[in-house]
């Protein structure tokens, strides 16, 4: 788009959607209205004021031919004649099925108008993003009759508004639900409503929400609520593929960051060394995972590009409270470690070698390794559960964790068989020294702190 | 009738990079068996005819120069793809491997997108590089499950 064409730009913070559209109908504006909030962007163009297209780019497009197909509307073959006609564009395909009378001329315009409102719906819920409103209508083909913007705009409130009400926010436009392979009870006994029943039968795993409600003509929130429902009567569970792809992706990049860092530090061999660097291993995947836990975190989904501030707050309620229990009730040396900017900073931890020195510092580092190792733990069944719960994809990434933690765990072990035999040799060579003297009490034999050598707490601590 | 699918061996110590190198190639439809140590991964390579093969350099019992050497003396394996995967990225660690006879190396901590890339690269023609007595056998057996 050539910047001269540019007639204003801006903040949606600043200006909202609902008032940059009213503002241009009023004013009988003809031009291409570009809104963009992260990655997915919303073309709409406008002549005279009224809507005459809309285009949604950077996420996938429901392709509503395989939904008629699923209904039952259209055979596969002529699908996809359309489609390579179309080419995936909606508003080439549906006056093709006019014109080859597989669609009635009401039903198009019907489908197009809903295609927009659900659109205009989705963008009036995102909370950052730019506008920039163009002279020229971007010419894109399409039959429709021109939509006035007060009568979309007011529809597509009142389902935004809907969306907003859900108790389940982590339902989104991409959202897939898959029939459970569990159930094998009669679904008619269950009283289920004609709209639960079209969904259900939609339902395969590969049709996202929004294809649904494009295909049923249903608003998305309305979707959201029937498959809420089926989600409630066990009847479906909810796969988001797309986006437990790239979840997936991103969780098995940081396994290998880390597992890449543990197998560096096992050349280490000076034990506060060895110690140390699993600290840092062990902070480096915590942080990797709270990193990603604020883009795939339920509560945080279908908000568009959320300010840095709320993120960073949402991280902190998630996962402080239990860093500062564990602190209190079982390892004091984590109150040294705390949450900056969204991040665990175990900074403090890192420099204790300039405060402290010898077997006091490795008692430091010792502690910190097991306590980061707890919360490691925690941090991870918290993110798992919340993102993709008991899916194949959860169910997978859990196999992998596991295989990861086995490795932590090892490294762990094999310096509590270093600790275990620098006790022993450190009694032995004490009772030794005993018996030297002809100091025949050597169960009176003590350290040097005055503790009993052999002491109950001496010996947890030495385990 | 169902085609057959390319099999990768994964041959690595760490038994995290195995489980995610599996759990990666098959999201993208490749079979995948695994072999924590050097003799294990020459057992694989004889008993499953691999049409790739993923070698960590450091592994226990043979390092991976020397399973990549065994590989390529073979005049039945020669052909299959060796994939270096390895957390040492000097030039020499590089020239190295290449020396003993690898396709590509791969320096670790790697991006599971560009392991897949790589994978699909080298797997292109995979059929054509299987001897065809073998290749036949696996049709057959894949024409009689269904």
């Amino acid at each position: 788009m050539e910047s001269q064409d540019l007639i204003m730009d801006g903040d949606l913070q600043t200006l909202g959607l609902q008032s940059i559209l009213k503002m241009l109908a009023l004013s009988g504006k003809t031009g291409t209205l570009f809104i963009q909030s992260g990655r997915e962007t919303l073309s709409i163009s406008l002549r005279k004021g009224q809507i005459v297209s809309l285009r949604e780019e950077g996420v996938n497009q429901p392709d509503l031919l395989t939904m008629l197909c699923l209904m039952n509307r259209l055979d596969p073959q002529r699908a996809q004649a359309v489609r390579e006609v179309a080419q995936g564009n909606m508003q080439v395909a549906l006056p093709f099925l006019v014109e080859q009378r597989l669609m009635a001329p009401a039903e198009m315009q019907q489908r197009l108008e809903f295609a927009i409102t659900q659109s205009i719906s989705h963008a009036l819920r995102w909370v950052n993003g730019r506008f920039s409103f163009h002279r020229r209508v971007v010419a894109m083909e399409g039959r429709m009759q021109p939509l006035d913007v007060d009568s979309v705009l007011l529809e597509a409130l009142r389902q935004a508004d809907e969306w907003e009400e859900m108790p389940d926010t982590s339902l989104t436009r991409a959202t897939m639900a898959r029939w459970l392979p569990e159930v094998s009870n009669d679904v008619r006994s269950l009283g289920l409503s004609q709209d639960h029943i079209d969904v259900l039968c939609l339902a395969n795993g590969e049709v996202p929400l929004q294809a649904m409600a494009m295909a049923l003509m249903l608003p998305e929130a309305r979707i959201a609520r029937i498959l809420a429902r089926l989600f409630e009567l066990r009847l479906v569970e909810m796969v988001d593929t797309a986006l437990e792809g790239e979840l997936q992706q991103d969780l098995t990049n940081i396994i290998i960051m880390s597992q890449h860092t543990l197998a560096q530090q096992r050349q280490n061999s000076a034990p506060d060394q060895h110690l140390l660097g699993l600290i840092k291993t062990l902070s480096q995947c915590i942080n990797g995972l709270l990193i990603h836990h604020g883009m795939y975190a339920k509560a945080l989904r279908g908000r568009g590009q959320l300010p840095v501030a709320d993120i960073v707050s949402y991280l902190e309620k998630r996962f402080a409270g239990s860093l500062q229990l564990m602190a209190t009730q079982q390892f004091p040396i984590l109150e040294t470690a705390s949450f900056v900017n969204g991040q665990l900073d175990c900074s403090e931890i890192f420099n204790l070698d300039h405060l402290v020195r010898g077997e006091q510092l490795e008692e430091f580092y010792w502690e910190a390794v097991r306590g980061l190792a707890v919360f490691l733990r925690t941090v991870f069944t918290t993110l798992l559960n919340d993102e993709v719960g008991n899916s194949y994809t959860g169910r997978q990434l859990n196999v992998v964790w596991k295989a990861f933690l086995t490795e932590v765990d090892q490294e762990i072990q094999q310096y509590q068989i270093y600790r275990a035999g620098q006790h022993t040799q450190n009694a032995r060579n004490r009772f030794n020294d005993a018996a030297y003297r002809g100091d025949a009490n050597w169960k009176g034999a003590a350290q040097k702190d005055g503790t009993p050598l052999w002491s109950s707490e001496w010996q947890r601590r030495s385990i | 009738m169902m085609e057959p699918i390319p099999t990768v061996l994964v041959v690595d110590d760490s038994p995290t990079v195995r489980k995610i190198v599996q759990m990666t190639l098959q999201r993208e439809h490749i079979r995948v068996i695994t072999a924590g140590d050097g003799l294990s991964a020459l057992t694989s390579v004889a008993d499953e005819m691999p049409a790739l093969i993923l070698l960590d350099i450091q592994l226990p019992r043979m390092d991976g120069y020397t399973i990549c050497q065994i590989v390529r003396k073979n005049l039945q394996f020669r052909a299959i793809p060796i994939i270096m995967l390895s957390g040492k990225d000097g030039l020499f660690d590089k020239m190295r491997g290449r020396l003993a006879g690898s396709t590509e190396y791969l320096t670790k901590p790697f991006d599971s997108v560009e392991l897949v890339q790589t994978v699909k690269k080298h797997l292109a023609g995979w059929q054509q590089r299987m001897p065809a007595q073998q290749y036949e056998g696996m049709r057959t057996r894949l024409r009689r499950r269904g």
